[in-house]
């Protein structure tokens, strides 16, 4: 037999059949064992799609990268992941590659290749695209290829990610696992259109549909598909025909499916008539077939009778890998002191916030060459939008500077998959407001890849994004202070300078720190703010507040633009003789409990004061802190003062009043100080 | 190494299930893979297979709806 007759290799289709063998024999082990009631997990069965990653392992290697979905066993068993690791971590124990903390829906495997995947429809497309940009900038060959479903076409980030895939020409291939079904709901009710790859070649790059369960045609198809993107000629968009067999989650047919068309899937599907195929070809006896089957179940009966002797991971493992360092958790009744920044002694220059955050990304940009910016508008004439980065695509080149679709999940996906490689991006999100329309890549995403990867991969990147309020004239949908978003989310640092000292010594903090840090710039204060900045490498070390004026009555806590109204309404009460202390938290995770606290103490009286809406902000969370653990030592309840709670009015008199002015901060420590 | 026997959640939004019909007899030798018992949720029946080799022992009556997790048998 040859390869004309077949249109493939003999050895090639076997080594297919080999893993598609593999690949049924984990399927059936876990549904037996679901069955049995011996495993207790969700799982998202891919019966049918088995030829697919089966025909891609015979492709790639694992330099390649690989994303994938929820419904992505049969995904990391073609790209070698070792199967007693994935099995430990679908049962959750502490030998799983994740330390099972992420399970089968959140496998990250670089050892494979296999270094994101996602419980979030359409939400590794995104970050596919950011891996491509680290092979692309390195000079490296590999290829990344995502997989979803058809369903997650749909969702607006996979268009995003697209769109941006072929503007920039990413090695990136798109490989819709077209199985017929979004979860529950089949192709003609949730979209209209003819087909899939259609939509590629809409947006500038290639699309192809090929026939997922016919080993020799997909082989042939995807060849060359991997060889284009190889080649560096962008991305393709593979819709590969296939039909899932079983439901959306669990065990068993898709129920959901007519009968005559689930039996004529059945008679379709790939493994049974691959192994027909052989044995017609004459390139396998049944004897050879049954005993790579009986290798394939043999490997998988050990790896999981080894797993499941694997101990459950622990509590003891809870905080671990939310952050590098298990120090910068915030937790009740652990309070670090953080050793702060020295007395700055070099040269400096007066610079405005706005020059300050150029400094801190001229040094970073210069200091390593992985570091770079991309976001909307951040090139040059305009250098973003506030200027924060003017002249830098000039000196460093649209690479490394590199202006962005209005596309914010695509931005911040492009962060997360590059800083999972290693590079160091600073992706700028031109408003705190637009995080609406990205939160799931930096909430579910940047911030959990560490903790549910067990630490395999993280997600170094920066995130720079400014907020207005505090000037007028901006509205609700650019004025707003929505920190306590990012505070609640675990996984993520935050910090919020005052002035352009801190805004360069935290930004260069953040770039060089191994988490993902979202470093809020006030637009009001990027402008007005002018200081004697240190012009070298100057860090302000994460986590560390710092006493901004020094008082005995009581202290006032706040950060970013409302230090200033703070500082104003210092000024005010000393003259009646109240003594305020001021404190700048400059970090809001990790924030600096030891320094809040010892001034509470010292003062007896705190009031902690923000732009944000005070009805569930982190003044909540600082008071509660404060008089639990000063509960008996204070002379007056910790208190705080927030926004009202309406969205941010247009009206210059009503936006001036809702947030805290320095009249209000003067009545309210007035208030704290009657007790 | 006994096999202990629960009543499986096949679906998400499984909690119980209902143990239709015992297919063998207990106190059978069974080989893994063979059909032991068929169970019914308001989605789907499903013949239930053997997870291992052994003398099927079993511990509940058919005919009755159980919670997920209920031990109904094992192979021993």
């Amino acid at each position: 037999m040859t390869q004309g007759n077949l249109g493939i290799e003999p050895e090639v289709l076997k080594a297919i059949y080999g893993q598609m063998a593999r690949i049924r024999a984990v399927d059936k082990a876990v549904q037996a064992g679901l069955s049995a009631g011996k495993f207790q997990f969700t799982y998202w069965p891919m019966t049918g799609q088995e030829c697919i990653p089966a025909t891609i392992s015979q492709l790639i290697t694992a330099r390649d990268y690989m994303v994938t979905t929820y419904r992505g066993i049969h995904d990391q068993v073609a790209k070698g992941v070792d199967l007693y690791g994935m099995f430990a971590e679908a049962l959750g124990r502490q030998d799983g590659l994740n330390k099972g903390k992420g399970g089968s829906p959140h496998i990250s495997d670089p050892s494979s290749g296999s270094m994101v995947t996602t419980a979030i429809v359409g939400a590794g497309a995104p970050i596919a695209n950011g891996l491509a940009i680290s092979a692309k900038e390195r000079g490296e060959d590999r290829v990344t290829i995502v997989n979803f479903g058809d369903g997650a076409t749909s969702i607006g980030s996979v268009h995003e990610a697209m769109n941006l895939a072929g503007a920039w020409k990413l090695p990136v291939i798109f490989l819709c696992q077209n199985n017929q079904w979004g979860e529950y709901t089949q192709i003609p009710t949730y979209t209209a259109s003819p087909n899939f790859y259609g939509r590629a070649e809409a947006l500038g790059f290639r699309g192809v549909q090929l026939d997922g369960n016919d080993p020799a045609a997909f082989h042939a198809g995807m060849k060359d598909v991997i060889d284009y993107v190889r080649a560096g000629k962008g991305p393709v968009f593979v819709e590969a025909l296939t039909y899932r067999l079983g439901p959306h989650a669990g065990v068993g047919d898709n129920y959901n499916a007519a009968k005559d068309v689930l039996a004529a899937a059945k008679d379709r599907a790939p493994v049974e008539k691959t192994r027909a195929l052989l044995i017609d070809a004459g390139i396998c006896s049944e004897d050879e077939l049954t005993a790579v089957e009986a290798a394939a179940k043999a490997e998988v009966d050990d790896a999981i009778a080894r797993a499941l002797e694997s101990p459950v991971t622990p509590v003891s493992e809870t905080l671990i890998d939310v952050f590098a360092d298990v120090g910068s958790v915030p937790k009740r009744g652990s309070y670090p002191l953080r050793e702060a920044e020295g007395e700055f002694s070099g040269p400096t220059e007066t610079m405005t916030m706005v020059q300050a955050v150029l400094s801190a990304q001229t040094l970073a940009m210069d200091a390593n060459k992985e570091v770079f910016i991309l976001g909307e508008d951040v090139g040059d004439p305009q250098g973003g939008v506030f200027g924060t980065n003017k002249g830098l695509q000039t000196k460093h080149g649209d690479r490394r500077v590199r202006p962005t679709p209005i596309a914010e999940s695509a931005i911040l996906g492009a962060a997360i998959g590059s800083s999972i490689a290693g590079m160091s991006p600073i992706a700028e999100i031109m408003f705190v407001d637009f995080f609406g329309v990205c939160l799931d890549q930096l909430a579910n995403h940047a911030a959990k890849q560490r903790y549910m990867s067990g630490s395999a991969t993280h997600a170094p990147m920066v995130v720079r994004v400014q907020l207005g309020g505090g000037m007028g004239g901006f509205g609700a949908q650019h004025s707003q202070s929505l920190e306590a978003w990012l505070t609640h989310i675990p996984g993520i640092k935050v910090v919020y300078a005052s002035n352009p000292i801190d805004a360069k010594g935290l930004l260069l903090s953040a770039i060089n720190d191994p988490d993902p840090v979202v470093v809020m710039e006030s637009m009001m204060l990027l402008y007005t703010q002018k200081d004697e900045v240190p012009t070298g490498d100057y860090r302000v070390p994460l986590g560390v507040a710092k006493v901004k004026r020094e008082g005995s009555d009581v202290t006032l806590i706040s950060y970013g633009w409302e230090l200033l109204n703070c500082m104003a309404a210092a000024e005010e009460l000393a003259k009646d003789g109240i003594s305020v202390e001021v404190i700048d938290l400059r970090s809001l995770v990790p924030i600096d409990y030891a320094r809040v606290l010892a001034s509470a103490k010292k003062t007896g009286r705190a009031v902690v004061v923000h732009a944000a809406v005070e009805f569930c902000g982190l003044g909540a969370e600082i008071c509660a802190t404060i008089n639990e653990e000063l509960f008996g030592q204070l002379k007056a309840p910790a208190v705080r003062l927030g926004a009202e709670y309406a969205p941010m009015a247009y009206s210059n008199a009503i936006e001036m009043n809702q947030v805290p002015n320095a009249a209000a901060i003067i009545a309210r420590v007035r208030e704290t100080m009657k007790s | 190494m006994a096999t202990t026997l629960t009543i499986p959640k096949l679906e998400m939004s499984m909690s119980e299930g209902t143990l239709a019909e015992w297919m063998v007899e207990s106190g059978t030798v069974v080989a893994e893979g063979d059909v032991i018992y068929t169970l019914e949720t308001d989605k789907t029946a499903r013949d239930i297979e053997a997870p291992a080799s052994g003398t099927l022992i079993q511990k509940v009556a058919d005919g009755e709806t159980y919670p997920v997790g209920t031990e109904i048998g094992e192979i021993v």
